[in-house]
C-alpha cells in the first residue's frame, strides 16, 4: 500500500464525511446492542445492560472523534466548513461581493495582463518546433551603441564557419505588387529569404515544397512560396493554385508552394521568395539583412556566441576601420527581432510595469480591506461571541482569511477570464490592422501568467482578509467585549485608511480633468471640418520597387530611381485626369488634414527676438503647383504657384492663413523670407547644420481645416502651414496623389490601379482611400482614449465612494450610544448630521483640494492661454469639486438615515 | 495483586497486528466479536474500551488490509463484518516478523537483567 494512495483515499473521505458518519454510527449503534444482549443474556436487567454496555464501549463521542482523525484530514474538513461559511457571507453581504469582487477582479486583470505583457516582450517564446533553438545574428555597435544589421558578407562567413549553428539564412522584407490575374495588384510585403528557413522551422507547406536550394541558384526559375493568409484572401484558396504564374512587381513567377495556417516566419510573412546567393553584394558593409539559424544539436547560446566573436575577430583584423568597434550577437531568434536594449534603465522600466501593477493591486486590496473591516465592525458581535465560546483569535483569522480568499477567488477567476479574451482580441486588432506584429504574438495568457495570477490572488486575500482580521482580533477580547456591552463599538479607522481615501478622491479629480481635456480634444478633432470636400477625394500613396541589389542597399534614395519614379508618377497623374470621372488629380509630399507631417524648425528672417518668436516647428510640404486649385483654396493674398515656381532657384514659398495669424502676428506675409533650419535629412545628425536657403513668401491661401486652438496640440489638423513648390524628381520619396472624383471617390480605385499598372507594374499603390478617413481615425483614437480614462476615474470614484461609505457605516455604528444618549437629550437633528459629516466631509474637502491643486499645477504650467481661459479653467475645476463632494455625500446618505433613526431607548437598552 | 494493578496496556501499534491476527485465525468478524475474543483470550485483564477497535479498523481498511461489509449476525442483528484481504496476509506476516524480533530482543534483554 503505497504511501500516496493512503493520502488519496484520506484526501477523498475528508470530502464524504456524510456518508462515513452513518456508517459509523450504525457500527456502533450495532456494537452496543451486541453488548447490551450479551449483558442480558449473563442476567442483568436490560436498563443496568444498557448503562454496562456504555460503559464497556468508552465514550461514544470520542470514539467517533477518534475514528474521524484516523479516517480523513480534520483539518482539511475545518477548511471545508470555512469555505462553506466563506461563501455564505459573500451571499448574506452581495454589496462588498459585487462591490470588492469587481475592483479586485479589475485589479487582478490589470496585473496579469502586463505581466504577460512584459512577458512576451522580455522572454518571447517562438511558436516553432524547439523555437528555443532557433537564434537570430545581428551586431552591437560599440560605438554609436546601436544594434546594427549585418550585410551579406557577414552572412556568408557566418554560413560556411560557424559550426555551432546549422541551417543559417538570412532575409530581407520587400514590398512589391502581387497580382494574380490581370492589372497592376495589390501591394504585398514579401520575405526575399534562404530556404534554409523552412528545414529549420520544421513545418511542411500545406500544399507543393518550399523553397529550396536550388531556387537560390543564378538563373533557377522564379518562384514564390505563398503563406495560407494571403492564399485565402488572393487566391481564395484554391488548392489549383501551385503551379500557376503570377506577377510579383517586375517579374513573373511560379507559385510552388502554400506554407498552413499559422505559418508566418520570419516575423509575418505570408509571401516568400528565394534569396539567391549570386545576387548578394559580398563587400562587407554594403547591405542589411537579418541572419538567423538552428543551434547544433548540445551546442548552447553560450557556445554560439563565443564562436561568432571568434570569427567576428578574424573580420576584424582585415576590416578594421569597419568591424573594430561592432560586437556579434547571438541572440533567441525573438530577441534579434523584437530588441529590447539591454540598458539596465530600459529593462528596469519594463519591469516597473508589473511593479506598478502590483501597487494597483495592493491599493485596491487595501479599499476592498476597508469594506471587510467595515463589515468585521458590524459583526463584532458574532465575533466576540464566538470568542466567548472558545474560538481561538487564530480560528476566527482563518475563517475572515478564507472569506477573503474565496471572494479573491472569484475576482481572479472573472479578472483572468476577461485578461485572455482582452488580449485574444487585442491581437486579433493588431493582425487586422496594417502593422505587422511577429507571428509569436499570439493567443490568450500564458501558464506562467496563470500561475502569477494565482500568487496574486493569494496576495490579495491576504490584503484583504488578513489586514482587518488582525485589527479584528489584535485588542483584548475582555477590553472589546466590555466596550461592546457599553454600547460604545470598539473599532476605530485608521489614519492609513483616511489617506487612502483622500488619495482616491485626489486621483478621481485628476482622472476627471484629463477625461475633460481629452473628451474636448476627441470632440475638436471630429468638429473639424476642412474648407473643401474631403469626402470627395481619393488619397494614394505612390511607392516603387527599386531595382536590382545596388538600388534595393542604397541608404538614400538614388538619383537613377527618383527619375525614374517622377516619371512613372507624373504619367499616372496625366492619364489618371484624363479619366471622365476625374475632376482633378495633384501631388503633394502630405496632403491636407494629415496630422502628421514631419515639423521643421523654421527661422523667419527679421523678426524680432522675443514675441513672435523667431523659431518654430511647423508642418511643411511640398505640393504640385495645382495643389490650391484642385482642393479648391482661395489664394488670400499673393498668387498660388505656377512653371515659374518649379526651378531649382526659384526659392518661394505659400503659406496659409494661419501661419499668418500665428508666426507673423498677423501683418502681410508676401516677401517676407524664412528659411529651413537644417537640411530635410539632417534631423538626427549631432553637428549644427547649416540653415537652408531663404524662400520669399509669394502668396498666402487659405487655412485647408481652419479652426480654434485645440485643447491640445496632439492630432489637430489645425495648424500653420508652409508649401513648397514640388518638382518632381528633385522631392522627397514617397509621394501622395490626391483624385477629386465627381461622384464616390472609392469608385477611382479600379481606374487608378488599372492605370498604375499599365505605367509601371513596379509602381505599388499604398492606402488608397477618401480623405477623410484619415481623420476619422484620429477622432476614433482619441474618444477610445476618452473612454479608457473615464474608466479610470469611475473605478477611482467608486472605491471612494465605497471608503466614504465604510467610514460613515462605522462612524454610525460606533456612535450608536452617543447619538441616542443626544437624541433623548433634545440634540437637533442638524446638529447630529453635522456631527457625523465632519470626518468624511473633511476627508472628500482634503482630496478635493488635493486634485484642483495637481490640476491646477498642470494648467498653470501648461498654458499660454490668456487670462479668461484660465478662469473659465477655475471655474471647471471648482465645479469638478462640488460635484464631486455632492457625489460623496450621497454615500453617507444610508448611514445618515440610520443614525436619525436611532432611538434612545433602543440605543441604550444594553446599558439597562 | 488486584485486578487493577493485573490490567495489560497495549503497546503502541500493537493493535493492528492483534486485530490482524484475530480475523486471520477466526475468519470474518464485526467489532464487538473482535472486542470479545481479545478479552477471551487474554490471561488478565486487557485496558481496551471497545470503541478503541475503530480507529484501528478504518485505518487497516483504508490501508487496504481489511475489508468490511454489512452481514446477518446469527441473532439476525446487522453488523459490520471485517474479513482479511490478500495485502493483509502479506501485511500480518511481515509484521509478525517484526514484532518476533522486537520480542526477542526485549527477552534478551531482561534475562540478562
Amino acid at each position: 500500500m503505497s504511501h500516496v494512495r493512503l493520502f488519496l483515499r484520506r484526501l477523498a473521505a475528508s470530502f464524504h464525511r456524510r456518508r462515513a458518519e452513518a456508517d459509523l454510527a450504525r457500527e456502533i449503534d450495532a456494537h452496543l446492542h451486541l453488548l447490551e444482549e450479551n449483558f442480558i443474556a449473563q442476567g442483568m436487567p436490560p436498563e443496568e445492560a444498557r448503562y454496562a454496555a456504555r460503559r464497556a464501549f468508552g465514550n461514544v463521542e470520542h470514539t467517533k472523534e477518534l475514528q474521524r482523525d484516523a479516517r480523513s484530514f480534520p483539518w482539511l474538513a475545518g477548511w471545508a466548513m470555512e469555505l462553506r461559511l466563506g461563501v455564505r457571507m459573500l451571499v448574506r453581504y452581495p454589496g462588498l461581493t459585487v462591490v470588492g469582487g469587481l475592483a479586485m477582479a479589475f485589479a487582478i486583470l490589470v496585473g496579469a495582463g502586463l505581466f504577460e505583457v512584459v512577458k512576451r516582450a522580455t522572454h518571447p517564446a517562438l511558436p516553432l518546433p524547439d523555437g528555443e533553438e532557433i537564434v537570430g545574428l545581428t551586431y552591437w555597435d560599440r560605438a554609436e551603441n546601436v544594434r546594427k544589421r549585418p550585410s551579406s558578407y557577414d552572412f556568408l562567413r557566418w554560413r560556411e564557419e560557424l559550426a555551432t549553428l546549422r541551417d543559417v539564412g538570412a532575409f530581407r522584407v520587400l514590398q512589391r505588387n502581387l497580382a494574380a490575374g490581370a492589372g497592376a495588384g495589390e501591394p504585398v510585403m514579401v520575405a526575399q529569404i534562404s530556404a534554409a528557413a523552412f528545414r529549420m522551422t520544421r513545418v511542411p507547406p500545406l500544399l507543393g515544397r518550399a523553397l529550396v536550394e536550388a531556387d537560390e541558384k543564378a538563373g533557377s526559375p522564379e518562384v514564390l512560396v505563398l503563406g495560407h493568409r494571403l492564399w485565402q484572401t488572393r487566391f481564395d484558396g484554391d488548392r489549383a493554385v501551385v503551379g500557376r504564374a503570377v506577377r510579383l512587381g517586375g517579374i513573373q513567377a511560379t507559385v510552388v508552394g502554400v506554407m498552413p495556417e499559422g505559418f508566418a516566419f520570419p516575423v509575418d510573412d505570408n509571401l516568400w521568395i528565394p534569396l539567391r546567393s549570386a545576387e548578394l553584394v559580398r563587400e562587407p558593409g554594403r547591405d542589411a539583412l537579418l541572419v538567423f539559424g538552428r543551434l547544433a544539436p548540445g551546442a548552447t547560446l553560450r557556445q554560439a556566441q563565443a564562436e561568432a566573436e571568434w570569427v567576428a575577430a578574424r573580420v576584424a583584423a582585415g576590416f578594421p576601420d569597419r568591424y573594430a568597434h561592432l560586437a556579434p550577437q547571438v541572440l533567441p531568434f525573438a530577441n534579434s527581432i523584437v530588441w529590447l536594449s539591454p540598458d539596465l534603465f530600459v529593462r528596469a522600466g519594463i519591469h516597473s510595469v508589473n511593479a506598478f501593477a502590483l501597487l494597483f493591486l495592493v491599493l485596491v486590496c487595501g479599499n476592498v480591506a476597508l469594506l471587510v473591516f467595515t463589515r468585521a465592525a458590524t459583526r463584532e458581535r458574532e465575533i466576540l461571541v464566538r470568542t466567548a465560546l472558545g474560538g481561538t483569535r487564530g480560528r476566527i483569522l482563518a475563517q475572515l482569511v478564507v472569506e477573503a480568499l474565496v471572494l479573491a477567488a472569484l475576482a481572479a477567476s472573472l479578472g483572468l477570464a476577461a485578461a485572455d479574451a482582452l488580449l485574444k482580441a487585442a491581437v486579433e486588432a493588431m493582425r487586422a490592422g496594417p502593422d505587422r506584429w511577429p507571428f509569436w504574438f499570439t493567443g490568450g495568457l500564458s501558464p506562467a501568467t496563470a500561475l502569477y495570477a494565482a500568487a496574486l490572488t493569494m496576495l490579495a486575500a491576504c490584503i484583504v482578509g488578513v489586514v482587518p482580521g488582525l485589527k479584528v482580533v489584535g485588542r483584548r477580547m475582555s477590553d472589546r467585549l466590555r466596550q461592546s456591552s457599553a454600547g460604545g463599538g470598539g473599532l476605530r479607522m485608521g489614519g492609513v485608511w483616511t489617506g487612502l481615501i483622500v488619495a482616491q478622491i485626489a486621483a478621481t479629480v485628476v482622472f476627471s480633468a484629463a477625461a475633460y481635456v481629452v473628451h474636448r480634444q476627441a470632440a475638436y478633432i471630429a468638429s473639424v471640418k476642412p474648407v473643401f470636400p474631403a469626402a470627395n477625394y481619393l488619397s494614394v500613396r505612390l511607392e516603387m520597387d527599386p531595382e536590382g541589389p545596388a538600388e534595393e542597399a542604397a541608404e538614400t534614395v538614388p538619383e537613377r530611381f527618383r527619375r525614374r519614379y517622377a516619371a512613372a508618377v507624373l504619367e499616372l497623374k496625366r492619364r489618371l485626369s484624363a479619366e471622365a470621372a476625374v475632376a482633378g488629380v495633384t501631388l503633394a509630399e502630405w496632403l491636407p488634414l494629415a496630422a502628421t507631417t514631419d515639423p521643421r524648425a523654421i527661422e523667419v528672417e527679421g523678426a524680432a527676438p522675443g514675441e513672435p518668436p523667431s523659431r518654430w516647428r511647423i508642418g511643411a510640404s511640398a505640393v504640385a503647383p495645382d495643389y490650391f486649385e484642385v482642393f479648391q483654396v482661395p489664394v488670400l493674398a499673393g498668387r498660388a504657384f505656377d512653371s515659374r515656381d518649379l526651378t531649382e532657384s526659384a526659392g518661394t514659398a505659400v503659406v496659409n492663413n494661419l501661419f499668418v495669424d500665428r508666426i507673423l502676428g498677423g501683418r502681410n506675409a508676401i516677401g517676407r523670407r524664412i528659411r529651413y533650419e537644417s537640411p530635410k535629412d539632417a534631423g538626427q545628425s549631432p553637428s549644427p547644420a547649416q540653415p537652408g536657403p531663404w524662400l520669399e513668401i509669394v502668396g498666402v491661401v487659405r487655412d485647408l481645416a481652419p479652426g480654434r486652438p485645440a485643447p491640445l496640440n496632439l492630432d489637430n489638423p489645425a495648424q500653420p502651414r508652409l508649401y513648397v513648390p514640388l518638382s518632381p524628381g528633385r522631392e522627397s520619396y514617397p509621394l501622395y496623389l490626391a483624385a477629386r472624383a465627381r461622384t464616390d471617390p472609392e469608385s477611382l480605385a479600379p481606374a487608378l490601379r488599372r492605370i498604375a499598372g499599365a505605367v509601371s507594374p513596379t509602381l505599388r499603390l499604398h492606402d488608397i482611400q477618401p480623405l477623410d478617413s484619415a481623420t476619422g481615425e484620429d477622432a476614433r483614437f482619441w474618444r477610445i482614449f476618452t473612454n479608457l480614462i473615464l474608466l479610470g476615474s469611475a473605478i477611482a470614484l467608486a472605491l471612494s465612494l465605497a471608503g466614504i461609505y465604510s467610514v460613515m457605516s462605522v462612524t454610525v455604528s460606533r456612535r450608536t450610544r452617543e447619538i441616542g444618549v443626544r437624541v433623548a437629550l433634545g440634540a437637533p437633528a442638524p446638529r447630529l448630521v453635522a456631527g457625523i459629516f465632519r470626518q468624511p466631509f473633511l476627508q472628500v474637502a482634503a482630496g478635493v483640494m488635493v486634485g484642483c491643486v495637481l490640476v491646477g499645477g498642470v494648467v498653470a504650467a501648461a498654458s499660454s492661454g490668456s487670462g479668461a481661459a484660465l478662469a473659465r479653467n477655475a471655474a471647471l475645476l471648482l465645479a469638478c469639486g462640488i460635484a464631486m463632494m455632492a457625489v460623496c455625500a450621497l454615500a453617507c446618505i444610508g448611514p445618515v438615515l440610520r443614525a436619525l433613526r436611532v432611538q434612545p431607548a433602543e440605543a441604550l437598552k444594553d446599558d439597562v | 495483586m488486584s485486578s487493577e494493578e493485573r490490567r495489560v496496556e497495549l503497546l503502541q501499534g500493537s493493535l493492528d497486528l492483534i486485530v490482524l491476527r484475530t480475523l486471520a485465525t477466526m475468519g470474518p468478524l464485526h467489532a464487538y466479536a473482535i472486542a470479545t475474543r481479545l478479552e477471551r483470550i487474554s490471561d488478565y485483564p486487557l485496558d481496551l474500551n471497545q470503541g478503541t477497535l475503530y480507529p484501528a479498523l478504518v485505518r487497516l481498511e483504508q490501508k487496504g488490509w481489511i475489508k468490511g461489509a454489512w452481514r446477518k449476525t446469527e441473532n439476525n442483528r446487522e453488523a459490520k463484518f471485517y474479513t482479511l484481504t490478500r495485502a493483509g496476509e502479506r501485511a500480518l506476516a511481515a509484521k509478525v516478523e517484526s514484532w518476533r524480533r522486537l520480542a526477542g530482543l526485549v527477552d534478551k534483554l531482561l534475562l540478562e537483567a
